[in-house]
């Protein structure tokens, strides 16, 4: 019996261990604190929607009424993760996150645009473009302030490097096109059937759900980076690694 | 043209039978344990990758805090000792289940966190080199990879953790008992890095 109790025990282990509460995201601009004015907020979703329609990359902003004892570099990769900005292939997104009770904000880069904005530039923008505003008592002037520079800092690439990957795939004779493709549906259909199985078996696992690896269901179903469904904003599955910046005021 | 395919000797109903086979296989977690193996893996190049980062980094910072506080010979030399250690240490192959070698790793890279977090606060007396943009990037960075490396031993912990419940908990117990005999439970970060190394001293003499 004893030990019956154990296995138990063991199974629910995983399933128990502490985690932040993470707020619903219910949009590009989630308030959660309250700060932002609503033509702040809706200046800033469609922003944030033009840049992802021109680029793939997500952006999104958050203010947090509480960290609830974690440092916001600790809850801010763990946001990214829950909530999977940016798609899975890419990891393209990015969080402007306050924490006003705690004097804290930090922009959480994913994976993949940790070449474009560093954390350097983040740091930068955090500093020179956000602080000043904070300090003064502006959150309304400091979040559009920073979305405008990270919006700057990405916005000249657009699309990956679609370009030159179309020019190649131009060299080659028309049926080369077909034989690697082939190859890739029969992949894709496995792949799929797999991960069908997969989440099943694995999809109640916290280590699973959390990594990047976990997330194949974002990725199928946002296609390339989430976007609209059912008119909300979802998250792509992007992975977060800890890449950017933190400030106080 | 199927047929063409089937490897020699088996008829349509034995491959079905293996098809089963393994479909029943994984549904009862055999493959769980080399899943999980290879996530810890994963998990642990991460970390190897942002420790990398962390020691490519010194150089820089080290030739950046000598321009403008060469005095601090002390503190800079222990860094680039540190960091020395940390580069010329042999990785065996087996780090994840030897715990002597993962202890060693963790010691040395715990010991050039301290001497980095002992060199970022003598800089702190140092107003030019502060607001110096070299520097301030530099700085940023550090902090980055600092963050990406705690980022990464937590990944790597849950990794493991993970691992080691399913070798030592049912099915994976039986699994490992039939047949990954040679599956052994991997070492893990006991302690956050910062207790390990030991806090940085400030002296106001």
């Amino acid at each position: 019996m004893r030990f019956w109790i154990v296995v138990v025990l063991l199974c629910l282990a995983p399933a128990v261990r502490a985690a932040p509460e993470f707020p619903a995201l219910t949009g590009r601009v989630v308030d959660g604190a309250g700060v932002l004015s609503e033509a702040t907020r809706q200046e800033l979703t469609a922003r944030l929607a033009g840049h992802e329609a021109k680029t793939g990359h997500q952006v999104a902003v958050v203010t947090l009424p509480t960290l609830q004892g974690y440092t916001i570099e600790e809850f801010g990769y763990q946001l990214g993760r829950h909530w999977g900005i940016g798609s899975s292939e890419k990891n393209n997104g990015v969080l402007l996150i306050v924490a006003p009770k705690e004097r804290k904000l930090r922009i959480e880069v994913g994976y993949g645009l940790e070449g474009q904005l560093t954390d350097a530039l983040t740091k930068t923008i955090i500093e020179q473009r956000i602080v000043p505003h904070f300090r003064s008592g502006d959150f309304n002037a400091g979040v559009r302030d920073g979305v405008s520079a990270i919006l700057a800092v990405l916005g000249d690439v657009s699309e990956g490097e679609a370009g030159p990957r179309r020019d190649r795939a131009d060299e080659g004779p028309p049926g080369w096109a077909w034989g690697p493709g082939i190859i890739f549906f029969l992949w894709a259909v496995f792949m799929y059937a797999g991960m069908l199985r997969y989440r099943r078996r694995e999809g109640q696992q916290p280590w699973e759900r959390d990594s990047r690896h976990g997330r194949f269901g974002g990725g199928f179903r946002g296609g390339r980076g989430g976007g609209f469904r059912g008119g909300g904003f979802s998250g792509g599955g992007g992975g977060f690694g800890g890449g950017g910046a933190s400030g106080g005021w | 043209m199927m047929s063409a395919i089937r490897p020699a000797g088996l008829s349509p109903a034995s491959l079905c039978l293996l098809a089963l086979a393994g479909l029943l296989l994984s549904g009862c977690g055999f493959n769980a344990i080399p899943t999980k193996d290879e996530a810890t893996k994963a998990a642990w190049s991460q970390v190897l990758n942002q420790y990398q980062r962390r020691a490519d980094l010194v150089p820089n910072l080290v030739s950046t805090v000598k321009g403008f506080a060469d005095q601090e010979r002390r503190v800079l030399n222990e860094v680039v000792e540190a960091r020395a250690k940390v580069a010329q240490m042999r990785l065996p192959e087996n780090i994840l289940t030897d715990e002597e070698a993962f202890k060693r790793f963790q010691q040395q890279q715990a010991a050039l966190s301290s001497a980095l977090s002992r060199l970022m606060v003598v800089v702190e007396r140092y107003p030019e080199l502060k607001s110096n943009q070299n520097f301030l990037a530099l700085q940023s960075q550090l902090e980055g990879t600092e963050n990406r490396i705690s980022v990464a031993r937590r990944d790597y912990i849950r990794a493991v953790q993970d691992y080691n419940t399913e070798l030592r908990t049912f099915p994976g117990v039986v699994w490992a008992s039939l047949w990954y005999k040679d599956a052994k439970l991997k070492q893990n970060f006991s302690v956050d890095e910062s207790a390990v190394g030991k806090p940085p001293e400030v002296k106001f003499n």
